[in-house]
């Protein structure tokens, strides 16, 4: 996938279709509006080197065919984030024939951050002022004619949503045009920009606004600088930045934002008037307030958690697997298969490899496609309408301080949902965190205690049957291990916490189109990054099984199994199977229970190493590639040894206090 | 006045002010001062102090103090002795705490000069109730830190700070910004471009469970630490 979206990047980046840039602040719509924009053909890829998504949709805007581009939210063009630096380079390398600005009207203090920036950089734009709607009914108007002429740029406001003013916008892209609106510096601050300006090559924006980045101490810009000035320039170049710096007492990056905002308040005085507020969407309000609330936030939590649970475990791993592996592939596809393949190769050999107990169409594909992707699959669109409607920024707010304790903050609630989803993507998308170390912790937690959602599926199975008792002590278990490794792992682990500063954007209905794609995007990469994997996993196990290495594993791990989780000796093989896919795992241990051959004991004894136990291949591979082989490593040595010695402690805990489950 | 100039004199040409105009009986105060500020920065010798010093008969004004029992004075070593320490101390608090006042809840542009004069005039009652009143601030405009005083340690309530952090708002409360202490710079940085700079109006939305304010239509979760930066003005 990754390579994949690269090379969509590049094909995109060498087409000659005329480009259309959005960029604007968070959550400002810029994905309901490239929705309207865009018609056929949508492909959600990752910017190249980074997990950031950038959307590209083709259209045919005012007759001509179009490349219209959705840019990951910016707050500044001076980078503080990955995502913020995709953002600000396609504007430095990427040659578009339109930029679009969308700015939230209700927000346009912080828009015109944005607007004074572009106006900088000499790029031809306009500016969209979108949920004017959302403005208005706060009693917020703004005078675009008076803005448009301030700004020298054409300026229009649009609904996106509800697909008004998209006219007057397709009519404004045909004419973009500089904005000479500027921001004068200090004087020290001037004339540093000028001398390093000198010294600046060419670029496709102006030099000013390149130095003015530098001087905010912009670490991103390094890699082009590096590419494009020799060495003995750019410590020229430090040395000018140095010197402006210790001139002032703050940062220059604060002091330059300063003097921007004092700018876009000076236009908001002429532009803005505030009216009485209407009525507007107050129940949203409400219920972003009240999902943050120390004491209601806990029961929205824990309907949301209900909901979400209805929806992808009850629905989607009851209702749509049921469909597909019993009919679609239990009635049709393995039969047909099967006499396939019987047909056309003979020979016994690839017969059982294809369609044998550890075949790659019978096993892998069945679950692959039949029980994990419906599961995936819906839960990437719960976690897109999570995602969407503005709740997942209030469940940091909700579970901070528990964060805190392991050494993380708020933020990283959002990979460790995604976990519950997949473990492989969430290791991925650890990236958003800030500092080296709160990546290495949330990639340990996840690889010991979150289940992804397949598993999950599977587990939950399991502890249906159980006792509320047996339920909690499982549910305790994990979450008690993960408190404490984090905790433990947070005073090991060299580094600082990273700050809180996270925005909440006002609750809002999802749109449907925006979720569709997203999970579309996410299942393709789940089929193009998973399901290989499902296939070598089980091709393992196939030979491990022909050669007879299972059985050995399972005698070599007899003892612990059995003596010290007090488990059936069978369970061996699916711990083994369990590293190869976590899920796997577990559904070996379901068709043990289902069997009747675990007492209540034995099954949370086994879920909760399960569920501790190292994370699937795919996971490895990912952890190897984020983390480095050696980090990849001592996790794994760590948990394995770990999740045994937890389960050994319960199994033993459990029979010594006779507790009954 | 540009931020360059304003920063520039509150500092003076070498850091240290050196902007006030000084009746006879104040020279001692600059040098105590000076020797403060090297000493905070690592820097301090007899040679440095007469470099720092604006006043020309300072290297004997020097040796005076010494010899009073000031201070300490043996060949380039300087040291305070304790009732040299007390008055510096003092004197670089009411400074400072003149240069915050002026600087930021004045916002005059002629801040240093304006402090000058003020720092000497202050009585200690009065220079604790200035401190209360802009709620015990822990650095002056340039970053350095303000000597703590009686009143911070005890924190004194009975009179209501004008100007407080953010962190002690009530929920529910809007207030204008009116500093920032210096944290880390990236903090700034990112502040700044969410719209948290001094002049912008600020509602602390919630505490609990985790700190909210809002900007505008803005809401921004952050920690309890960064709103303890932040110091308001009640509107």
């Amino acid at each position: 996938m990754h390579d994949h979206g690269s090379n969509d990047a590049e094909r995109y980046r060498d087409s000659k279709l005329n480009k259309v840039l959005l960029i604007g602040n968070p959550n400002v719509g810029k994905s309901a509006l490239f929705g309207l924009l865009t018609g056929k053909y949508v492909t959600v890829s990752n910017y190249p080197g980074t997990t950031v998504e950038v959307t590209y949709g083709n259209a045919t805007l005012n007759k001509t065919r179009s490349l219209v581009i959705d840019t990951p939210g910016v707050n500044s063009l001076v980078p503080m984030s990955e995502d913020e630096k995709v953002t600000r380079d396609m504007l430095l390398t990427d040659r578009a024939g339109a930029v679009v600005q969308v700015a939230d009207t209700k927000n346009l203090r912080r828009g015109l951050l944005i607007t004074l920036q572009l106006a900088e950089m000499g790029v031809p734009f306009i500016l969209d002022l979108n949920m004017d709607d959302e403005a208005r009914s706060r009693g917020i108007m703004v005078d675009q004619d008076k803005l448009s002429q301030m700004l020298g740029i054409e300026v229009v406001k649009t609904v996106a949503i509800r697909r008004s003013g998209i006219d007057r916008l397709l009519k404004s892209i045909q004419h973009p045009r500089r904005s000479p609106a500027g921001v004068r510096y200090d004087d020290a601050m001037e004339t540093g920009v000028r001398d390093i300006s000198a010294l600046l090559p060419e670029a496709n924006i102006s030099a000013r606004s390149l130095a003015l980045m530098i001087l905010a101490g912009d670490e991103s810009l390094k890699g082009w600088l590096h590419a494009n000035l020799q060495d003995k320039m750019i410590s020229k170049i430090e040395k000018i930045r140095q010197e402006v710096q210790s001139k002032f007492n703050n940062s220059l990056g604060y002091l330059i934002n300063q003097r921007r905002l004092k700018k876009a308040d000076e236009i908001l005085s002429q532009v803005l008037s505030l009216h009485e507020a209407g009525k507007g969407s107050t129940i949203a309000f409400h219920i972003g307030r009240w999902s943050m609330h120390p004491i209601y936030g806990l029961p929205i939590l824990a309907f949301v958690l209900y909901l979400v649970y209805q929806f992808v475990w009850v629905f989607g791993a009851g209702d749509a697997v049921g469909f597909l592996e019993e009919t679609v592939f239990g009635e049709y596809l393995n039969p047909w298969a099967t006499k396939i393949v019987t047909f056309v190769f003979p020979a016994p050999f690839i017969q059982e490899l294809l369609i044998g107990d550890y075949g790659l169409i019978t096993m892998a594909l069945t679950y692959a496609i039949a029980i994990v992707l419906p599961i995936v699959g819906f839960f990437f669109i719960a976690f897109g309408i999570l995602e969407d409607s503005g709740y997942l920024p209030r469940l940091a707010v909700m579970v901070n301080k528990v964060f805190k304790v392991m050494g993380l903050n708020g933020k990283a609630v959002l990979p460790m949902v995604l976990g519950l989803g997949c473990d492989t993507m969430a290791t991925l998308t650890t990236r958003i965190l800030e500092t080296k170390k709160e990546r290495i912790l949330v990639t340990l937690l996840l690889a010991l205690g979150v289940p992804c959602s397949a598993q999950l599926g599977v587990i939950l199975g399991m502890v249906s049957g159980l006792s509320g008792l047996a339920t909690t002590i499982w549910l305790g278990t994990i979450a008690g291990v993960m408190l404490l490794v984090g905790y433990l792992a947070s005073k090991i682990i060299p580094g600082e916490p990273s700050d809180f500063v996270l925005e909440l954007p006002p609750i809002r209905v999802p749109q449907l189109m925006n979720i569709f794609v997203k999970t579309l995007a996410r299942v393709q990469w789940y089929l193009k990054e998973a399901v290989p994997l499902f296939m070598l996993g089980t091709f393992i196990l196939f030979v491990g099984h022909k050669i007879g290495a299972l059985a050995y594993i399972q005698n070599l791990t007899d003892p612990l199994v059995v003596g010290m989780l007090g488990l059936p000796s069978k369970a061996a093989e699916a711990f083994v199977i369990g590293f190869l896919r976590r899920d796997y795992g577990a559904a070996g241990l379901f068709m043990l229970a289902k069997g009747g051959m675990l007492d209540p004991t034995q099954i949370v004894v086994s879920l909760v190493v399960i569920t501790l136990f190292v994370p699937c291949i795919a996971n490895f591979f990912m952890m190897v590639k984020e983390r480095g082989m050696k980090a990849a490593l001592y996790m794994a040595a760590f948990i394995f040894p770990f999740a045994f010695a937890v389960g050994g402690a319960l199994n033993w805990a459990l029979r010594t206090l006779k507790i009954a489950l | 006045m540009s931020e360059h100039k304003k920063i520039d004199a509150i500092e003076g040409k070498a850091g240290h002010p050196a902007l006030c105009v000084l009746p006879e009986i104040e020279k001692e105060d600059e040098i105590f001062e000076i020797i403060w500020t090297l000493r905070e920065e690592g820097t301090l010798t007899l040679e440095q102090i007469v470099q720092s010093c604006s006043i020309q008969e300072c290297e004997s004004i020097v040796k005076e103090l010494a010899r009073h029992g000031w201070i300490a004075l043996k060949g380039q070593s300087v040291e305070l002795l304790p009732k040299g320490e007390k008055r510096a101390r003092e004197l670089v608090r009411r400074h400072r705490l003149s240069l915050r006042m002026f600087y930021d809840l004045f916002a005059l542009d002629g801040a240093e000069a304006e402090a000058c004069k003020f720092e000497h005039i202050l009585s200690p009652e009065v220079t604790d109730s200035v401190c209360t009143l802009l709620g015990h601030p822990p650095n002056s405009p340039d970053g350095k830190p303000i000597p703590r005083g009686e009143c911070c340690a005890m924190f004194k309530q009975e009179m209501k700070p004008l100007v407080a952090p953010l962190a002690d708002l009530v929920p529910g409360e809007q207030a204008k910004i009116v500093f920032i202490t210096p944290g880390s710079h990236s903090r700034l940085d990112r502040l700044s471009a969410m719209g948290v700079v001094p002049g912008s109006i600020v509602k602390l939305h919630q505490k609990r469970p985790s700190y909210v304010i809002q900007l505008g239509e803005t809401m921004v979760a952050v920690d309890k630490d960064i709103t303890k930066e932040i110091f308001v003005k009640k509107v």
